[in-house]
């Protein structure tokens, strides 16, 4: 049974429990969460015991990072120490995207040192085997997909981004509204080439219940790959986005009939006037699912500051309602990231994802940045370290101990002292 | 004759015409906004090497660096270089923030150094020079600090910051409410120091008018500074904040009658479902005077990163109004900024404002990222990088993150998701 099907018999989980742990929330609430599919907790049955985390309504925003080879740079040494410095860096879940070298050995590695939930994008792996034994993406079979995502279920993989929801309405849409970058997505542009190709309908769409199936058996849980999602502020909100947004809908509510949890995959760059409204469509078409969004990138022009971009877009976002931010480091659009960029991508979706958290008025939030504030005031350094989104970094500039309201100017006899006095806090 | 007398006059200056050229409108439109307030061309007329600047309404959103000498170790010579490095990342101006040294050199150097606006803050300057002279900044005259901004005023300054709207009452009020941190601003908590212990309303409230001549007779603008920007989330819009942003609206309107241009100043600290409300107190407390706001910073836990939180609150306020961003660099709270921490929190401030323009829908900000887009799509390397907001650094990392070997970027490799779908759909050759 999955955590869904449990949830809907009324029944609560250790799962389920860690979570409202975590979030100091009753239990009850996250089980009704569950149910509804307003909320998933992705975790594979083969999965070994790990760090819980529940995505949706109600929670702290959550936090994804991405690691994995490419054709040009396939060190695994390298992507282990990336997933160390994402975790240490707070990210909640991670995604392993290898499309280089020993695949299956990287995700081994992966599922093995990850204390969050791990994803993959299956048709990766299926495509480039198919390109590297038969010539062509284009050459893959359907029997070869489902049996790409069966292999990685049955290895633990907590949830999938499957791109079912691109059929021939949403390519016939993207023909006629003539993008600026068409398919930015690799997975969906895998899929359209193959459709393309061969004049065939997407299998994971025409098959969308054998899928679920395989999914159900392992409680991995779905998310909807956005195959069409914009790759340029200028494709925001097309027709084309939108028409795979309605079918994701259709997937959503099939899914959660058979059982399955699932969650939707979102934009990409969008405008900043865009991303309220984005955010209602998918709530409003896809019954509530979470929403687990790349950026969003608030602009097109600003390679090698892509984290920024996005951490503005991510905050917006999160406060109209995306539950997971899918980080972006400051080498998207210009390479593979490097350990530092991994960091630096994954602080960047957390000051968003805490931006957002306080617009939404989570109340851990707000705990955490009056205990910093007040620590300001008392000018205790030790607390501010501790308390801050990277106590490393910043022990590293402020040292400790604590220090008094003069200024380097006047010394003890100042202004700012004569101040601080008034208002009690000398 | 202060651009805005001409401007309420009727006459359309050489900067408004600069101006117009520059942010492609007409002329006429600039001189209207000037003419009621709604725009600002911080300008002194003892400045020789200035290209106008404007900031306001209808205008792009423009973005300001901070720079000075604090403390012992503070040298002229490094803090020209970040002045150099702000205005090499786009800075449209710099404020010089000095709080120690020889700061009359350290500003004149700065204005011969810097083509845009240059700013200050002179109470600092006065609150050094009392401590030199009397022993302490409690013990400032009235006489020093107007001193210190006619000093600084004929040496060129464009915009002068001064918290002439951090009144008693205002001081009293955050100590009622229980202000969290009512010590934000440097100069604010010197300046109610100095009132608490000399028990006297505050000078720049109480002789206005002499701030308004002085500004008037040097061309200079005044940026209304707010003693009560909130220090951390939980005092945003506060009693105190508030009742400073009424008295500034009052000031505002006597500037613009003493034919003074005038902008305000304002946070700090603030949750992001609290900046369209604060931009729209300001708009109309302060009759659509600017709003030059620092950051905002969006959370209290962000020290390292307080760049990228800026970007953030930056991004969303100047969407929702505010037209002057004073960058906040990632060393905000932990110590000075390093001249690679200048150029990084300028750029954070550029993206930024360009992001509220796009939103806006300002001319030319969406044909930007059309251009680099389309450079994506072509995998037009060159032109990507030219076109992008810091080509150095998206050419460095370009070089590092993939090398000169392939033609798509090492995150896909050989498996480029574009070039695979380019072909089935007979489009060009595209990149991500």
């Amino acid at each position: 049974m999955t955590q869904l099907s449990k949830a809907r018999a009324g029944k609560i989980t250790a799962e389920m429990e860690m979570v409202a742990a975590r979030e100091n929330l009753d239990v009850e609430f996250i089980r009704d969460g569950v149910a509804s599919g307003r909320i998933v907790i992705p975790k594979n049955i083969k999965r070994k015991e790990f760090n819980c985390c529940g995505i949706g309504q109600g929670l702290r925003i959550k936090v994804n990072a991405l690691i994995g080879t490419s054709s040009d740079r396939d060190n695994i040494e390298v992507e282990a120490r990336k997933l160390a410095i994402a975790q240490e860096a707070g990210c909640d879940g991670v995604m392993d995207l290898s499309t280089g070298g020993n695949i299956d050995g990287m995700r081994r590695q992966t599922l093995a040192q990850a204390g969050v939930p791990v994803g993959t994008v299956p048709i990766y792996q299926c495509g480039i085997e198919a390109i590297e034994k038969r010539g062509s993406v284009v050459a893959m079979t359907d029997e070869d997909m489902f049996a790409a995502v069966e292999k990685q279920a049955a290895q633990g993989v907590d949830f999938m981004a499957i791109h079912c929801a691109l059929n021939f309405d949403v390519i016939k849409r993207l023909k006629a509204t003539g993008r600026v970058t068409d398919v930015v997505s690799r997975g969906g542009a895998f899929l359209t080439g193959w459709m393309l190709h061969n004049n065939k309908e997407n299998p994971l769409y025409e098959q969308f219940d054998r899928l679920l199936k395989i999914l159900k058996a392992y409680d991995v849980t779905l998310s909807l790959g956005d195959a069409i999602r914009p790759g340029s502020t200028a494709d925001s909100l097309d027709g084309a986005q939108l028409q795979g947004l309605i079918i994701a809908g259709e997937l959503v509510a099939r899914a959660q009939a058979a059982g399955v949890q699932v969650m939707v995959e979102g934009p990409g760059h969008v405008p900043m006037h865009h991303v309220k409204t984005t955010m209602l469509l998918q709530k409003n078409l896809c019954q509530g699912a979470p929403y687990f969004i790349l950026g969003t990138l608030a602009t097109d022009v600003a390679p090698g500051y892509d984290h920024i971009t996005s951490a503005i877009g991510g905050a917006i976002a999160g406060a109209a309602g995306a539950d997971f931010i899918c980080y972006v480091t400051p080498a998207e659009h210009l390479g593979l990231p490097s350990e530092q960029d991994v960091k630096d991508g994954v602080m960047a979706a957390r000051v968003a994802a805490h931006a957002a958290d306080l617009a939404r008025g989570n109340k851990q939030a707000w705990a955490k940045d009056m205990q910093i504030a007040r620590a300001r005031v008392a000018l205790d350094l030790d607390r501010q370290i501790a308390l801050a989104i990277d106590p490393g970094k910043v022990k590293a500039a402020l040292g400790s101990g604590s220090g008094d309201h003069c200024c380097a100017v006047c010394g003890s006899d100042c202004a700012a002292q004569v101040a601080a006095k008034y208002f009690g806090i000398a | 004759m202060t651009l805005l007398n001409s401007a309420q006059k009727g006459k359309t200056t050489p900067e408004m015409e600069q101006v117009a050229a520059k942010e492609g409108v007409a002329p006429e439109f600039i001189r209207q906004g000037v003419a009621e307030g709604t725009i600002v061309i911080p300008r002194n007329i003892n400045r020789s090497n200035i290209i106008p600047m404007g900031i306001g309404t209808g205008l792009r959103t423009k973005v300001s660096a901070s720079v000075g000498m604090y403390g012992r170790d503070a040298e002229i010579g490094t803090e020209i270089r970040k002045v150099k490095a702000a205005l090499e990342a786009g800075t449209d101006s710099i404020m010089d923030l000095s709080v120690s040294g020889d700061i009359d050199s350290m500003r004149r150097e700065t204005l011969a150094t810097a083509p845009t606006p240059v700013g200050t803050l002179p109470l600092y300057q006065a609150i050094a020079e009392a401590a030199d002279k009397h022993g302490s900044s409690v013990n400032m005259t009235v006489e020093d600090l107007f001193e210190v901004i006619e000093r600084q005023a004929t040496d060129g300054v464009d915009f002068l910051a001064l918290h002439c709207g951090t009144t008693m009452s205002v001081v009293e009020r955050a100590k009622r409410e229980g202000r969290i941190d009512p010590l934000v601003s440097y100069g604010g908590s010197h300046l109610i120091g100095w009132m608490i212990y000399n028990q006297k309303e505050n000078p720049l409230y109480e002789h206005y008018d002499r701030v308004l001549e002085i500004a008037r007779r040097h061309g200079a603008t005044i940026s209304l500074a707010d003693g009560m920007r909130p220090g951390c989330l939980a005092d945003s819009l506060d009693g105190a904040q508030v009742e400073e942003l009424v008295i500034l609206g009052e000031l505002v309107r006597r500037a613009r009658e003493a034919g003074v241009q005038v902008m305000v100043k304002g946070p700090g600290h603030v949750p992001l479902n609290q900046i369209e409300a604060t931009v729209r107190l300001q708009k109309s407390l302060c009759k659509g005077a600017p709003y030059f706001v620092f950051g905002p910073v969006v959370t209290d836990i962000a020290a390292g990163y307080d760049h990228i939180s800026a970007a953030i609150g930056g991004a969303l306020a100047a969407w929702t109004g505010a037209e002057f961003i004073c960058y906040v660099t990632a060393a905000e709270h932990i110590g000075l900024p390093d001249v690679d921490q200048v150029r990084e929190g300028v750029v954070a401030a550029r993206i930024a404002a360009h992001a509220a323009d796009l939103a806006k829908g300002m001319p030319g900000a969406a044909e930007w990222d059309l251009q680099l887009s389309r450079a994506r799509k072509e995998l037009d390397w060159e032109k990507q990088i030219a076109l992008a907001i810091d080509p150095k650094r998206a050419g460095l990392l370009r070089k590092e993150r993939t090398g000169d070997s392939s033609s798509a970027c090492a995150m896909c490799g050989k498996y480029c998701a574009m070039e695979v779908v380019s072909r089935y759909l007979g489009s060009a050759k595209q990149g991500c």
